[in-house]
């Protein structure tokens, strides 16, 4: 009953939603009775965010940071709870000693916020080797945790990978309760189209695999090992190599010699999946090039064209998060956040600049309007307890149907995002264009998403 | 101290003297006594002298055959390569093996002679690495450097010449600054003190770094200069660039050997590094032959970045962290304080970099490297061309 | 006789140890002067303070009537004064010839650039030293082995070697700091012969010598020191028959070798 209370309230407001200032995006009613029922609402109710926002994640953690706070400042500002009013932190995960995300940092962020017992629900992490440290501190502390961009599937499934490629036990993540969502698809998904892409479209049968040896990369590149080889195609070679990585030479000469066709890059661009198209070039190989949503940045381009091929970059392709700068259902947050951020310096003033700016944002909504439904269904007060209240928003996740600037999203029982899919980006002309969307169905077949 | 013990005396011979050698024979451009990291430090073999007499043959065999254990493992992996992938992977992974190692060269040869002259690790000296090359890339994109070495054959030229010398020279003053503010002070105190401070210099470096050119690779447009394959041998392609960087590394090596070996600055930082105080007691100026050795070793490590550059095309604030730890370990493997053995160590690094890396996968080549690192400490700290300790003892 | 180096008060404080208190005396151009006196009598140190290795702690030593005071090492070598050391410091991996050229560095005139250059003049004053380096050597019987590395010479060629660099330097003032140890007597005559022969030349020579055959036969002046201070100073002869020596310091048995010498 609670639950279906708390969805009817939530349809109401998407209702209420389309009218408001947002356009299709439902951050609530235009006035303070537009947070039916809570206009007696008392108190201060916390969420915040926890990304990466300095080194060398200064330009991905920032976006979908500036995104989840301008929900923040929309809810406030159209009073969705009533009296109450949200407060907004915003914690780096960034470390000077790793020169970006820190998973010891996420950890100390989340141990810090769930101390605070005004904090019912967080965004974030941005990497999935931060979530693999943050999820257990959230799951003990029963504080909700939404990510806008971790793709590593065993962050809540083990069952669609082998356990022994997955390097974590999704287990021993939750010593409490399941308070772990996410509102992209995951590498599971992402690994099975890049496959596809490689085996089915390109049409290659050799795959000479690196990663970057982190749980993201290293993820990916084994889904897409399983998927390349089931899709009928033999991986000829790998290497797993540090982020610290400065020459990939050896590995473009082992790549050569064995005759591979494509080189895939499971990875993040900080930590050379640019420098590896970069020597690919310097060896004189011109392989098809293709990557996950790690190589999909501007970093990826001017690393590969640092070398003496200046438009190396040309051709490579990866898949990354929908792009969601052609929704028409993006549209109205794109133009709040240029309005909202006007002032900010380049390239922080254009939400479009980085893919998962609209996942923070919708990420942030989704967490507002839960705790909406749970205040409405406690008679429009926040519950006494702080446990009490973190259960309550966890619950109201799991019901969660909303339909935001990235399309509509709900969440299985693994707090997964039931409407995963990737587009495909080509370098061309120095930029990233996007090509298709691709998706996969519930019997696992990969299409175009028309 | 006493009035007696200003210094210990060299090692005087027992039996009768030696074949007279009187021509001027050129011998090895040793800064320090080959017993390198031992030298100094008496105890060394202690474990080949107290260990069961099984244990200490097995070390005696091992470290008397260490430099042949090494070329065997190197040896052995190229074959490894060529049983792999042919003699086309061999070739590649040979041309890239000598392009790592010519880099490592360079840098080896700056932490070899500062251990030499000041027995100091100067581990900033891979960020001074680094900043030569960031000062190499701010003089040519602002100077239309860039621009000449497009134009013409000439023109590159004249860059390569004005690039080389500029950042050379700005180089050498950086380290020659860094020795002034930071180590002259502490040249007599317990030899932690200068380490630590040198830690402290190289954290400095890379902040200063990270504050001006951001955390990201930064494009030096260097890569570019020179383009082109200069000749192919079989299906390997040599390209200019890897015949530059070869050919460059090797005039600097050698010149640096003819200058140390041969002219009075030299002779100077050799006896400076031989024995500070009877160098003074000769008229030699510690301060200014110590000032010059950072100079040139900074100098090389310029040399080294713009070779980078040239190669890579890119720069990164924490590259010489990296880069130079590895570089070290060529130093010591050449034996630390001997200029030739860094530069073979160098290229021997490359070799077990990319060879090993090629065969055992990419995720050990820094493994392999560091468990060199501890195999030559353990087993035969002077390195490969030093003495035999462990049999003398 | 003007005063070639003159020491005034020169004391030297190492904490509580006095090593030196209040040495005066000079040295004459062309003069052969002795120190001697038992271990740790101070004579080491006082080379060290004449030298500039040792700040004094009071005192002031002149060259020519210029204090050297405050001067580094090097700065002393430089206004013309050498020395040796009891435990002879050659660099030991550098050859003998490159030893002795290391002596001469300070006057050549080739400057950084020209070493980095190898610029004909460069080329030709190594050529030079290098002449002058091995005509030394020739001087010190070491033409056979200007190839060697110092460490590879037997202990009395290496004491010559140190001398031939110390020649290098261009003294007006020789330090020799026991020249005679480990040497046999065939080798102290040569070595006398050479003290002498180096005088000739226009040389002053000041030697600490434990050796009193070598003492007593070519010094013209001897400076005798006990726990840091000076107790006698004088001819071989007055100093043999200074009974303060006699009895304070040397005991019968040495004051039975001096006579004898």
């Amino acid at each position: 009953m609670h639950r279906t209370a708390a969805f009817l309230s939530l349809a109401s407001i998407a209702a209420l939603g389309a009218v408001s200032a947002c356009g299709t995006s439902t951050s609530g009613g235009s006035s303070s009775s537009g947070g039916g029922g809570l206009s007696g609402c008392h108190g201060t109710i916390t969420v915040a965010t926890d990304l990466p926002l300095t080194g060398g994640d200064s330009t991905d953690g920032p976006f979908p940071q500036l995104g989840a706070q301008l929900a923040v400042t929309q809810a406030n500002s159209n009073h969705v709870l009533g009296g109450c009013t949200l407060n907004y932190v915003s914690k780096d995960d960034s470390s000077v000693a790793k020169n970006g995300h820190d998973p010891a940092q996420g950890a100390a962020n989340i141990t810090s916020l769930a101390a605070d017992q005004s904090v019912v629900g967080v965004v974030g992490p941005f990497n999935s080797s931060v979530a693999e440290a943050e999820i257990p501190v959230a799951s003990q502390n029963h504080l909700a945790l939404i990510s806008p961009s971790n793709t590593n599937p065993c962050l809540t499934t083990n069952q669609a990978v082998p356990a022994s490629t997955c390097g974590i036990t999704t287990s021993s993540l939750y010593p409490g309760p399941h308070t772990y969502f996410r509102v992209i698809g995951t590498d599971l998904t992402q690994g099975e189209i890049l496959a596809y892409i490689a085996a089915k479209q390109l049409n290659m049968t050799k795959a000479y695999v690196f990663d970057d040896q982190e749980a993201y990369g290293a993820g990916l590149a084994t889904i897409f090992k399983q998927h390349f080889a089931s899709d009928g195609g033999t991986v000829v070679g790998s290497a797993s190599l540090p982020g610290s990585t400065t020459d990939f030479s050896t590995q473009i000469a082992n790549a050569q010699s064995s005759g591979a066709q494509v080189i895939f890059f499971g990875g993040t661009s900080g930590n050379g999946c640019g420098l590896v198209r970069r020597d690919e070039g310097k060896a004189g190989l011109t392989l098809p090039f293709l990557g996950g949503d790690g190589c999909q940045d501007q970093k990826f381009i001017t690393d590969s064209n640092s070398g003496s091929n200046t438009s190396e970059a040309e051709g490579a392709e990866a898949t990354s998060a929908p792009d969601a700068t052609k929704l028409s259902s993006a549209q109205a947050f794109y133009s709040a956040y240029s309005t909202a951020y006007s002032s900010k310096s380049a390239p922080y003033n254009d939400g479009k600049n980085e893919p998962y700016t609209p996942f923070g944002y919708d990420a942030m909504n989704i967490l507002i309007q839960a705790i909406k439904s749970v205040l409405l269904s406690n008679g429009g007060q926040p519950p006494s307890s702080t446990m009490t209240f973190r259960d309550d928003v966890v619950q109201a996740l799991h019901s969660t149907n909303y339909s935001g600037a990235v399309g509509q999203t709900s969440f299985d029982s693994n707090g997964d995002t039931t409407n995963p899919f990737f587009t495909l980006y080509k370098v061309s002309s120095g930029n990233w264009t996007g090509v298709n969307a691709y998706q996969v169905d519930s019997s696992g077949n990969v299409s175009v998403k028309s | 101290m006493t009035q007696e013990s200003v210094g210990v005396g060299p090692t005087q011979p027992l039996g009768e003297a030696p074949a007279p050698s009187p021509r001027r024979e050129r011998k090895a451009a040793l800064l320090v006594a080959p017993e390198g990291l031992i030298a100094r430090h008496r105890g060394s073999g202690v474990m080949a002298r107290t260990a069961v007499p099984a244990f200490r043959t097995t070390y005696g065999f091992i470290s008397h055959n260490f430099p042949a254990i090494i070329m065997i493992g190197i040896l052995a992996s190229v074959l490894g390569v060529l049983a792999q992938g042919g003699p086309t992977l061999m070739g590649n992974q040979m041309r890239n093996a000598l392009v790592l190692g010519a880099i490592y060269a360079l840098i080896a040869i700056g932490y070899t002679m500062v251990y030499g002259i000041i027995e100091l690790i100067n581990f900033a000296h891979g960020d001074v690495f680094t900043l030569s090359g960031f000062y190499a890339f701010l003089i040519a994109d602002h100077f239309g450097i860039n621009k000449l070495a497009a134009s013409s054959g000439f023109g590159l030229l004249v860059a390569l010449v004005v690039i080389f010398a500029v950042s050379m020279l700005l180089a050498g003053i950086t380290g020659v600054l860094i020795e002034r503010v930071a180590y002259r002070r502490l040249r007599d105190a317990p030899r932690l003190a200068p380490l630590i401070t040198a830690i402290g210099v190289s954290f400095l470096i890379e902040g200063f770094m990270l504050a001006f050119f951001g955390p990201d690779n930064v494009t030096t447009h260097q890569a570019s200069w020179i383009n082109g394959n200069a000749f192919t041998l079989g299906a390997v392609a040599v390209r200019w660039t890897d015949l530059f960087v070869l050919g460059m590394a090797l005039v600097l090596m050698f010149a640096l050997g003819a200058f140390v070996t041969r002219t009075r600055l030299g002779k100077a930082m050799r006896s400076t590094a031989q024995d500070r105080q009877a160098a003074l007691i000769c008229g030699i100026n510690i301060n200014r032959t110590i000032a010059t050795t950072f100079f040139i070793g900074s100098a090389l490590a310029a040399a080294g970045a713009i070779i980078y550059s040239i190669n890579y095309g890119s720069l990164k604030w924490n590259l010489g962290f990296h880069v130079g730890i590895i570089a070290f370990t060529a130093a010591v493997l050449g034996g630390i304080g001997n200029i030739v053995g860094a530069g073979i160590g160098g290229f021997l690094i490359g070799m077990i970099y990319v060879f090993g890396g090629s065969l055992a996968g990419g995720a050990w080549s820094e493994s392999l490297i560091f468990a060199i690192l501890v195999l030559i400490l353990t087993f035969r700290p002077v390195g490969l061309f030093g003495v035999d300790v462990a049999s003398r003892s | 006789m003007t005063a070639l180096l003159e020491l005034d008060s020169v004391t030297k404080q190492f904490g509580g140890l006095l090593a030196v208190s209040s040495v005066s005396f000079s040295i004459g151009e062309r003069e052969i002067i002795s120190m001697i006196g038992p271990n740790g009598a101070g004579k080491t140190t006082a080379f060290n303070c004449v030298t500039g290795l040792f700040p004094l702690t009071r005192g002031d030593i002149r060259l020519d009537g210029h204090s050297l005071g405050g001067l580094p090492p090097h700065r002393i070598l430089r206004l013309g004064i050498a020395r040796t050391f009891q435990n002879i410091r050659l660099f030991s991996y550098m050859t003998a010839v490159d030893n002795v050229m290391v002596g001469a560095h300070w006057w050549m005139k080739a400057r950084v650039w020209d070493g980095a250059l190898t610029t004909p003049r460069s080329r030709r004053e190594e050529h030079a030293v290098e002449q002058r380096a091995l005509e030394l050597l020739d001087l010190l019987g070491l033409a056979n082995y200007a190839g060697n590395y110092a460490r590879e010479l037997p202990y009395g060629l290496q004491r010559r070697l140190e001398i031939a660099r110390a020649l290098a330097t261009r003294p007006r003032l020789l330090l020799l700091d026991e020249p005679a140890a480990g040497l046999n007597p065939q080798e102290k005559n040569e070595l006398m012969a050479l003290i002498a022969r180096l005088r000739g030349e226009g040389l002053t020579v000041f030697l600490i010598e434990h050796d009193m055959r070598v003492v007593m036969g070519i010094s013209d002046r001897i400076v005798v020191l006990d726990h840091g201070e000076k107790i006698a100073e004088g001819s071989p002869a007055e100093v043999r028959e200074n009974p303060r020596v006699v009895e304070a310091y040397l005991g019968s048995g040495a004051s039975q070798e001096m006579r004898s010498a």
